[in-house]
């Protein structure tokens, strides 16, 4: 669709709809044609997604909302939000979908688009650092608990120096050394 | 070309089927594998669109016979009509025209004509049972497995002679021109939709089970209870699209569920005391005529809700908490329900794939296909080959008479 000029004057109406012709309608296909992204168009709105997922009452975007952004081309809406971070990666709603979108993994797009654009939030980072600099996300520290349950108090066969090497060729590194 | 034409399944679609060819002067041989005729549709108390016994539409007035049993008496009474009961097919053969059909019979253990249904034998034993006073044949049935004493006597009692212990299957080969299938649906058991919990809790039920309880013929006589202890349930909750519309089950729309679940809410809320229906739904199907229904339930006041279940959690009282996600206001809803029923997919019947092989038919997501999916001629399914209602997929009561009595008409067609 040509785009139209601004009209001059108070809008006609109060709604403030969302102006189509400014959205990005190469979105929808950019994502399409990610490893994930094949089913993306069979989605048919019915929300089980939303139904499925066990945190989004406390998203602003719902999943069904974010994949309904991605179709209609809302890209700086939905690789700026919050959403696609604090997706906790259980897979329910892809589970339950019953088109096959693959809906988490949508979401994994989402973050590695976000990423190459340098939009990742700041306790994102702060995760990537912590990986790269201890080549674990969590330090075992309560051997108590190990002890309790019968087992060494070390890790077994636990060897992070490996992991930091490769991770300092990845781009993890990059996220990081470019977040700072 | 004088053979008998086969008619398989005696449900709604092959019951008319066979009754429009008897009625036009040919023979036919209803096969029925259960010990009743009447399928699916034995078990409603109401069939849309006119909230009727579905014998009783138009086309049918004229002719005599009571309620809910015309076609059935005609089974019985119609000299061209041989009906098999208890039987299945085992063997298909031959040329189309001259098909070589072997089939087993189900001992008959109670003669259909002679058995008066009494009541004597009932008494005596828990081995005869009535399925319904409307079953045809018009018999007790007798189940072999509680064979005891007092079988032995009713059968030396019975006033008519009518039983027969020692009664054997029977194989037998027939000779037919022509193969109407009409084999119907099954209700899809939901067990593996894990979310809804279907098959762990009593209270969690399909529309079809709901349709049973609510029977006037029923064990409740018609109230509405919950079947963990019998006691009346208050409140509804049905969700559509279980299993259909759904690829990792079935893909396809069923059809007929929103209307059948429209018709369910609209008979508790206007027929039952204090029964308050919600009903969860992602799209509303009316098609056709059935957009006033939709219109009515609203009116009756059936709670409609656009999105999808989210969590069902039972209760000590097996009562159910039900967390609802409602997509048009964006939010999470909260329900406690005495009943939760599943308005589950129509799949094919078990042995489906089996005919459909024997045959060399063409089929579409497990259901008998067209021969010629562009051709008009949608109960075409091969050379002398037919088939009608919902052995082609999903369909209500009147397109499965449409569809027998078109099958009828072909037949008559190629005898010309």
């Amino acid at each position: 669709m040509a785009e139209t000029k601004e009209p001059a004057g108070p809008p006609v109406t109060l709604t403030e709809p969302i102006e189509m012709s400014k959205l990005d309608v190469k979105f929808r296909e950019e994502i399409h044609s990610m490893p994930n992204g094949e089913e993306l168009s069979a989605c048919f709105a019915c929300s089980t997604c939303t139904a499925a997922c066990p945190i989004a009452n406390i998203w602003k975007y719902k999943p069904h909302q974010l994949i309904r952004m991605i179709l209609l081309g809302m890209r700086d809406e939905v690789l700026s939000s919050d959403e696609i971070w604090l997706c906790l990666t259980c897979f329910q709603c892809q589970e339950r979908c019953p088109q096959k979108v693959r809906v988490t993994d949508i979401f994994f797009d989402c973050k590695n688009l976000a990423a190459e654009e340098g939009k990742i939030p700041a306790n994102i980072i702060g995760l990537a650092k912590e990986l790269l600099e201890k080549g674990q996300l969590y330090t075992v520290t309560a051997d108590w608990e190990r002890e309790d349950m019968g087992l060494e108090p070390e890790v077994p066969g636990l060897s992070v120096d490996a992991l930091k090497n490769i991770l300092k060729e990845t781009r993890t590194n990059k996220i990081v050394d470019s977040g700072e | 070309m004088s053979n008998p034409v086969l008619v398989i399944g005696a449900g709604v679609a092959g019951m008319t089927a066979a009754v429009e060819l008897a009625d036009s002067g040919i023979k036919a041989i209803l096969v029925e594998r259960k010990e009743t005729v009447g399928g699916n549709a034995l078990d409603l108390y109401k069939a849309f669109p006119t909230d009727d016994c579905f014998y009783c539409f138009e086309g049918n007035r004229w002719r005599p016979g009571i309620r809910k049993c015309f076609y059935r008496s005609a089974l019985i009474d119609q000299p061209n009509i041989t009906l098999k009961m208890n039987s299945e097919i085992d063997e298909i053969s031959g040329a189309p025209g001259q098909f070589k059909v072997k089939l087993t019979k189900g001992p008959e253990y109670i003669h259909p004509r002679k058995c008066t249904m009494c009541g004597l034998c009932l008494e005596k034993s828990k081995a005869f049972h009535l399925l319904s006073p409307q079953c045809q044949p018009q018999a007790v049935v007798f189940n072999p497995e509680k064979t005891d004493d007092g079988a032995k006597q009713a059968e030396e009692e019975c006033p008519t002679k009518a039983i027969n212990l020692n009664a054997q299957p029977v194989e037998e080969t027939i000779q037919v021109s022509d193969i109407i299938i009409a084999t119907g649906y099954h209700e899809l058991q939901p067990i593996n939709v894990d979310e809804y919990k279907y098959g762990k809790y009593p209270n969690i039920i399909t529309q079809l089970e709901l349709a049973k309880i609510i029977d006037p013929n029923s064990d409740s006589g018609g109230v509405l209870v919950r079947p963990s202890d019998g006691k009346p349930a208050k409140r509804v909750m049905m969700v559509q699209c279980v299993g259909s519309r759904d690829e990792n089950y079935y893909p396809y729309c069923s059809k007929i569920c929103c209307i059948f679940a429209l018709k369910h809410a609209s008979i508790l809320t206007q027929e039952r005391d204090d029964v308050r229906v919600s009903v969860v739904y992602m799209d509303i199907r009316t098609y056709e005529r059935y957009e006033r229904y939709y219109r009515r339930s609203r009116e009756s006041g059936v709670e409609f809700l656009r999105g999808r279940v989210s969590l069902v959690q039972p209760r000590e009282d097996d009562t159910l908490d039900i967390t609802v996600y409602d997509s048009l206001l964006n939010k999470y809803l909260k329900f406690t329900v005495d009943l939760f029923v599943l308005s589950s997919a129509l799949e094919p019947p078990e042995g489906m794939d089996k005919l459909i092989e024997t045959l060399g038919i063409k089929s579409a997501s497990g259901f008998v296909a067209a021969a010629d999916p562009a051709s008009e001629d949608e109960v075409v399914i091969g050379d002398h080959i037919y088939a009608c209602g919902t052995a082609l997929g999903p369909a209500e009561v009147p397109e499965s008479v449409t569809q027998a009595r078109a099958v009828v008409s072909k037949i008559l067609q190629s005898r010309k």
